[in-house]
C-alpha cells in the first residue's frame, strides 16, 4: 500500500529529481524524498491543458470501442466453443496463444502484418489487385487508433472467452430444458437463459476490460508512440510521457490519478447497473 | 442423463447440413484469426528481409533461413550485433526475475491464501478489501512512486528492484487465486490432520498443500507468464543496458532503423516461446484456477 499513498502524495508536490535536500522520509538510514507540498497546483495545471482533454475523449472512445469489441467477440467465440464439435480441445489451446504473448510481441507480429513496406496484408491486397498502392495503416490517426483497439482486442478477447465458457458450463441443463418446453429456439435460449445467467461474469468482464483499456501502454509504445501527432495519445500514455519522457513527476502522477478515479467510478457504476439492480430476484 | 445433454447449444449430430457448414466456417475463421498472426511471425523470422519486401508477395517464403536466429544468438557477426546481442542477456534477466517472483509468490502467496481461507484474524475483512482494491487499481499510478523510491534506495537498474516491484503487483492476485482454491478443499481434511497430531502448520504443508497441485500450478504459471511478458515497469526502472528484461530489449530493437524486421521477428518468436509453451502445458489447471478465482471475486 505504501507506493500507492506515496504516489498520491507525489501528485501534490513539486518533484525535482536534481534536488537532494529538503524533507524526506527516513527509514533506517535510507532517505525517501518527500518534496514540497504545492496543493492542487499539479491538478489545475493538468486540467487546463487542452492535450489532457483531447486525450481524455480519445481514451473514452478507445475504452468504449475496446470493451464493446472484446465483450462481443469474446462472447461470440465462447458461444462457438460451447458447441460440441471434433477438435474442440485443440481450439481451446489455440485460444490461449494470443493471450499468453507479451504485448510487445503482439505489437511486433501485427507490425509484420500491417506494415507499409513489408506487411503481409498489404502484400496480399496488392497481389489480389484490390488496391493499387500499399496502405499506410498507421499514417492516419483515426485508422491507427482503431487498429490499436483491434490489436488489443485480439490479445484480450480470448481471456474474456475463457471466463464466459466457465460461466456457460455452470448453467444447469434443466434451465435449457425448461426454455425448450416453453418454445424457445436457439436465440431465445441465448437471450432468456444464457445471458441472464452470465450476468456476474458480464460484470466482471466489463470491469476488467474497462480497467485494462484505460491502462494500456505497451501496445501504444510499440505500435504508434502516441502518434501521428497526438492522434493515439490516451490519458495513460499522456501521463506516462509527462512522467518519464519529460520527468514532470508531479503533473504526471496527477494525470494518472485522475485516471484511477475514473476507473473506480466506472467500476462503481457498473456495479450499480448490472449487479445491484438484479440482486433481489437473482 | 444422456437426453439432457442435448440442450446445451445444439447437438452436432442433429444439426442440419446448413447449420453445420456455418458452424465449421465460423470455427475455421476463428482458428485462423487466433493463430495466423503468430504463425506469420515465425514465417518472417525464418525469411530474408528481401523476400518480405518482394512484390508480388508470397505467403510461402521462397527461401528458408535460420540466419536471423544465429544473429541474435551471437553466432554470426553482423552490423547490429551489439543490439541483437542483448537478447540473450535479456532472456536470462527475464528468467531470473520470473523464477524468483514465482517462487516468492508460491511461498508467501499460498501461505497467506491459506490463512485467509481458514482463519479469522483482526482486520481480515479490511485487508481482503485492500487486496481487491489493489487488484482493481491501475498499476501505472504506482510506477512513478516505484521509480522515485528505488532511485532513493539504489534499487534502480537492479534485478532485486524488479523482483520487488513485480511481487507487489502479483502477490494480491496469487493470494486471491489461492484463497479461492483453498476454499474448495474441505476443512475436514485439516481437522483430521489436527486430530492425528499435526500442528496447524504441519496440517498445511503436509496435508493441504499436497492436494493443492492444480491451484499451485495455476498461480505459479500465471505469475511466471506475467513477469516474463511485463514491459512498462522494466522499461522504466531498468534503463541501463544489460540490466533489463527481454520485452524492453525487443522494443528497443524495434526502434532501430538499421535492424531488419526479420531479425526482430526472430527475437520476438524466441521470447514468446517460453510463455506460450508454459501456458499450453498447464492450460487445464490455469483455466480452472483463473476462472475459479475471478468468477468468485
Amino acid at each position: 500500500m505504501f507506493p500507492l499513498v506515496y504516489s498520491l502524495w507525489l501528485s501534490f508536490t513539486d518533484v525535482n529529481l536534481l534536488r537532494t535536500t529538503g524533507p524526506a522520509l527516513e527509514l533506517g538510514g535510507l532517505r525517501i524524498p518527500l518534496y514540497r507540498w504545492i496543493g492542487a497546483k499539479n491538478y489545475t495545471q493538468v486540467l487546463w491543458d487542452p492535450i489532457y482533454w483531447d486525450s481524455l475523449w480519445r481514451t473514452l472512445y478507445f475504452v468504449g470501442a475496446f470493451v464493446a469489441e472484446a465483450t462481443l467477440v469474446g462472447l461470440g467465440m465462447a458461444l462457438v466453443l460451447n458447441e460440441r464439435f471434433p477438435g474442440r480441445p485443440l481450439m481451446r489451446s489455440l485460444l490461449l496463444v494470443p493471450w499468453s504473448l507479451s504485448r510487445i510481441v503482439v505489437g511486433l507480429l501485427w507490425i509484420g502484418i500491417l506494415d507499409f513496406e513489408f506487411g503481409a496484408l498489404n502484400g496480399l491486397l496488392l497481389r489480389s489487385g484490390l488496391v493499387n498502392g500499399a496502405i499506410a495503416f498507421f499514417k492516419d490517426g483515426w485508422s491507427a487508433l482503431n487498429i490499436l483497439v483491434s490489436v488489443y482486442m485480439w490479445n484480450q478477447a480470448p481471456f474474456v472467452t475463457l471466463l464466459f465458457l466457465a460461466g456457460m458450463q455452470s448453467i444447469p441443463e434443466d434451465h435449457y430444458a425448461a426454455a425448450e418446453v416453453d418454445g424457445a429456439g436457439y436465440w431465445g435460449r441465448l437471450w432468456y437463459v444464457t445471458l441472464p445467467a452470465l450476468r456476474p461474469i458480464i460484470f466482471l468482464v466489463l470491469v476488467l476490460a474497462t480497467v485494462n483499456g484505460f491502462l494500456m501502454l505497451d501496445l501504444i509504445y510499440i505500435l504508434t508512440m502516441g502518434g501521428p501527432s497526438y492522434d493515439t495519445t490516451t490519458v495513460s500514455w499522456h501521463g506516462f510521457k509527462t512522467t518519464f519522457t519529460f520527468f514532470k513527476f508531479g503533473p504526471g502522477t496527477a494525470i494518472l490519478y485522475t485516471l484511477t478515479a475514473l476507473c473506480l467510478l466506472l467500476a462503481f457504476i457498473y456495479h450499480r447497473l448490472i449487479l445491484a439492480r438484479f440482486e433481489p430476484d437473482a | 442423463m444422456a437426453g439432457a445433454r442435448r440442450y446445451r447449444g445444439s447437438n452436432y449430430r442433429a444439426r442440419s447440413a446448413g447449420n453445420r457448414i456455418v458452424l465449421y466456417a465460423t470455427i475455421a475463421a476463428v482458428a485462423l484469426w487466433l493463430i495466423a498472426p503468430f504463425v506469420w511471425l515465425f514465417v518472417t523470422s525464418v525469411s530474408y528481409q528481401r523476400n518480405l519486401l518482394a512484390r508480388p508477395f508470397s505467403l510461402i517464403p521462397p527461401e528458408v533461413t535460420f540466419e536471423n536466429y544465429r544473429m541474435i544468438l551471437g553466432l554470426v557477426r553482423f552490423h547490429a550485433e551489439a543490439q541483437a546481442g542483448r537478447i540473450l542477456g535479456g532472456m536470462w534477466n527475464s528468467l531470473v526475475v520470473a523464477v524468483v517472483v514465482t517462487a516468492v509468490n508460491l511461498v508467501v502467496g499460498t501461505t497467506a491464501g491459506y490463512a485467509y481461507a481458514r482463519f479469522r484474524f483482526p482486520l481480515k475483512t479490511f485487508s481482503l478489501f485492500a487486496l481487491l482494491f489493489t487488484r482493481m487499481l491501475p498499476t501505472v499510478v504506482l510506477i512513478p512512486a516505484f521509480f522515485l523510491m528505488f532511485r532513493a534506495l539504489g534499487l534502480q537498474n537492479t534485478l532485486t528492484g524488479l523482483v520487488l516491484a513485480y511481487c507487489s503487483f502479483t502477490l494480491p492476485f496469487t493470494v486471491w487465486i489461492m484463497k479461492s482454491y483453498f476454499e474448495t478443499i474441505p476443512t475436514e481434511l485439516d481437522k483430521s490432520a489436527l486430530v492425528d497430531g499435526c500442528n496447524r502448520f504441519q496440517a498445511y504443508y503436509r496435508v493441504v498443500l499436497p492436494v493443492s497441485g492444480p491451484g499451485l500450478v495455476a498461480g505459479g504459471a500465471f505469475t511466471f507468464m506475467l513477469c516474463w511478458n511485463e514491459f512498462v515497469v522494466a522499461q522504466v526502472l531498468n534503463t541501463k543496458p544489460g540490466t533489463t528484461t527481454l520485452p524492453p530489449v525487443i522494443a528497443g530493437m524495434n526502434g532501430q532503423v538499421n535492424i531488419d524486421y526479420s531479425v526482430i521477428a526472430a527475437s520476438g518468436f524466441l521470447g514468446a516461446l517460453p510463455a506460450v509453451i508454459l501456458v499450453l502445458m498447464f492450460q487445464k489447471y490455469m483455466v480452472q484456477g483463473l476462472t475459479a478465482g475471478s468468477v468468485k471475486g
